[in-house]
């Protein structure tokens, strides 16, 4: 199936502007609550950290917890002053990083 | 069919396409110039047989109760139960009893009942209880009530508590003490806590936002295995190679009585038949590839009102039949679909709301919240089954085909807008 | 995206319906004393004021295992003085702690959303630390349903 990260934020925007970004991530955010048919817990498996940054700079940072619930979504604003690039990255328990970029025109 | 068989078919097709007027925007040409049957694999199941229940749902065994398909349940008894009265029961056992809900749900489902529970949600399905004590309700009149209310109200939704095994005569004793000491109105911790100030929900979700959706994973799969090669060399897109001019209003107008099979048919048994019999690939209902396609074909119809074809003496049967089904008491609590989808509607069943049948058809198949699932309706039938304590049926099952063919006709002219998003 | 059983799901949400234990005294009281043990380690002992922070999440939730969520901080976010970060915590779960969020100036507003998984009706508390060492809060009661079926 599918499992590439979902981005929604505009393409262009205004100088000074507070634009609206929203992700989801398809991942099955395993607590290392479960058991599985023979009573063995099921180690747990998280996307542990997100971070947004533009041109380079951090502009929002998540750690998350196996209380986010799967397929995370996040929701949140970036403030733009000049054109670039948005980069996302979602870091897995076990090390593995995805990545996403977005470009945005800033007039 | 043979590959040989198809080859000829298409061979015959193009023939047919190439002396045919070239319809201008027509690119389902293929498919829809000769305007043939769509082929159908008439022999095997469209699902898994035998079927076997899904993991993780309970797995009792309910054969001693009516299901769709067949009639087994007990027959109501004719006259209440004379009883030894007083009633000697242990009221603080009755109160854990009323809000037990591994006993088919508990009171609470349907009934505020004082400080039960912790008057923690409970519905309004039926009358509030919490002032019975004060009612002058006899002792035999409160355990029949219990044991088997159709004794005293052959229309009942109330489940036979006592004829149908979920409490035994002590324990209905128990809880006729604890009834008995029922004497002011419930306290509510929170106003949303009573049923009766609790809002209907509302759903305000984009159900077709790919964010807010996961379902909206199978549009995008879905054009992938239509393109996707089976054993006999062809894919979807080998007839149909514009689905989305093709099938703009296809998933709107079914299911559709199918007089090969003798039954109603839906998108995701379509979906097996003509797969198997065209490119040769299996996608057996309940599976993932089979409810991508069911979504895709719905969502490419989102918009479409709901008409089914329901001219033919035969689609009219169906109808009929599907209205007896939905009128049908099955599974241990005894309910029918019409039951809680009909006569209680518009009701809290604990913390859930039930609704009529219109409306409760245009969004699926539907991305589960609490079960990160599609499921189409098909799976939705089978678990209202097993949750009122009735055996399933396969999916395929033509009494699900009746069923499903007069829920389309009830909801007659409600918009697709599918992949839906629920609890 | 492969389809979970409904037990899978059940104990991925560790949903209300399931762990009805966890309203007894002794669960309820350990968990909100593991919140309040996060908060304070945030907060250097400090006590939070309480305002400024917003929190969303519906009064009811169909289920446990995906609520929506969404804080806000109504305070500066210009560069000698911006909201820096937001826990967020939970009184009735397994475990207290669901999210940080870090902000900086560049966020140009302190909000954020998620979905988070709920075991049971409980509260949930956001405290927001600000650039300056300042601390703000706000907590929300969330119920989370009982389904009509049982088991």
């Amino acid at each position: 199936m599918a499992e590439k990260p979902r981005l929604k934020l505009p393409t262009e925007a205004k100088k000074g502007e507070v634009i609206e970004i929203k992700t989801l991530l398809p991942h099955v955010m395993e607590t290392g609550l479960r058991k599985d048919k023979d009573g063995k817990p099921i180690p747990r498996k998280i996307i542990n950290k997100f971070v947004c940054e533009f041109n380079g700079k951090p502009v929002f940072t998540a750690n998350l917890e196996p209380a986010v619930a799967a397929n995370p979504y996040m929701q949140f604003r970036a403030k733009v002053e000049e054109s670039g690039t948005f980069k996302f990255t979602w870091t897995d328990d076990d090390g593995t990083v995805t990545t996403a970029d977005e470009k945005i025109t800033v007039s | 069919m043979s590959r040989g068989g198809i080859l000829a078919n298409c061979a015959a097709v193009v023939l047919v396409a190439a002396g045919s007027l070239f319809v201008a925007g027509e690119s389902d040409v293929l498919a829809q110039a000769t305007k043939r049957e769509a082929p159908l694999d008439l022999k095997d199941d469209a699902s898994a047989r035998p079927w076997k229940r899904y993991s993780g749902w309970p797995t009792r065994d309910y054969s001693k109760f009516n299901t769709l398909g067949n009639l087994a349940s007990p027959s109501a008894p004719k006259e209440p139960r004379k009883i030894t009265v007083p009633i000697t029961g242990d009221a603080k056992k009755g109160a854990e009893l009323v809000a037990d809900r591994n006993r088919g749900g508990s009171c609470l489902a349907c009934h505020v009942m004082g400080p039960a529970g912790g008057a923690n949600l409970p519905g309004n399905v039926a009358p509030d209880l919490s002032e019975i004590g004060n009612a002058g309700r006899e002792d035999e009149w409160l355990f029949n009530y219990i044991y088997d209310a159709r004794v005293y109200n052959p229309d009942t939704v109330m489940p036979p508590w006592g004829s149908h095994e979920f409490f035994d005569d002590q324990e209905i004793n128990d809880m006729v003490a604890f009834l008995k000491t029922l004497k002011s109105p419930a306290v509510f911790k929170t106003e949303l806590d009573d049923p009766a100030k609790r809002p209907p929900p509302v759903e305000k979700r984009d159900n077709l936002d790919p964010i807010e959706n996961p379902a909206m994973w199978a549009v995008d799969k879905a054009p992938e295995l239509w393109k996707q090669k089976g054993a006999t060399g062809f894919s979807c897109n080998t007839c149909h190679s514009d689905p989305k001019t093709a099938f703009k209003t296809w998933a709107a107008s079914m299911p559709r009585w199918e007089p090969r099979l003798n039954k109603a048919l839906s998108v995701e048994e379509f979906v097996t038949r003509h797969a198997k019999a065209t490119t040769g690939e299996s996608w057996l209902m309940e599976t993932d590839e089979n409810r991508a396609m069911s979504v895709y074909l719905h969502f490419l119809a989102n918009g479409e009102p709901i008409k089914i074809d329901t001219s033919s003496p035969e689609a009219k049967a169906a109808i009929e039949r599907g209205k007896e089904l939905s009128a049908r008491k099955v599974g241990q609590l005894n309910m029918a679909c019409t039951d809680c989808h009909g006569k209680v509607a518009n009701n809290w069943i604990r913390g859930q709301w039930l609704g009529e049948p219109k409306g409760q058809y245009d969004h699926f198949p539907t991305w589960r919240t609490s079960l990160l699932a599609i499921w189409d309706i098909r799976q939705r039938f089978q678990w209202c089954q097993v949750n009122i304590r009735a055996d399933e049926l396969p999916p395929d099952a033509k009494e699900y085909g009746d069923l499903e063919f007069y829920l389309a006709a009830q909801n007659e002219g409600q918009k697709l807008s599918v992949p839906g998003i629920r609890h | 995206m492969r389809q979970l059983s409904r037990r899978d799901a059940l104990a991925l949400g560790v949903s209300g319906a399931a762990l009805t234990f966890i309203g007894s005294d002794e669960r309820a009281s350990a968990a909100a004393k593991e919140a309040a043990d996060s908060i304070a380690q945030f907060t250097g002992g400090k006590t939070a004021e309480k305002g400024k922070v917003s929190i969303e999440l519906p009064e009811i939730a169909e289920n446990g295992n995906t609520v929506p969520l969404s804080v806000s901080v109504d305070a500066p976010m210009g560069a000698d003085n911006y909201v820096s970060e937001v826990i967020i915590v939970a009184d009735g779960n397994p475990n207290p702690g669901i999210a940080t969020f870090h902000f900086s100036p560049l966020s140009g507003k302190a909000e954020a959303s998620t979905r988070i998984r709920l075991a049971a009706t409980q509260n949930i508390i956001a405290v927001a630390k600000t650039s300056k060492g300042e601390f703000f809060t706000n907590q929300k009661l969330v119920k989370v349903t009982i389904g009509g079926c049982g088991g």
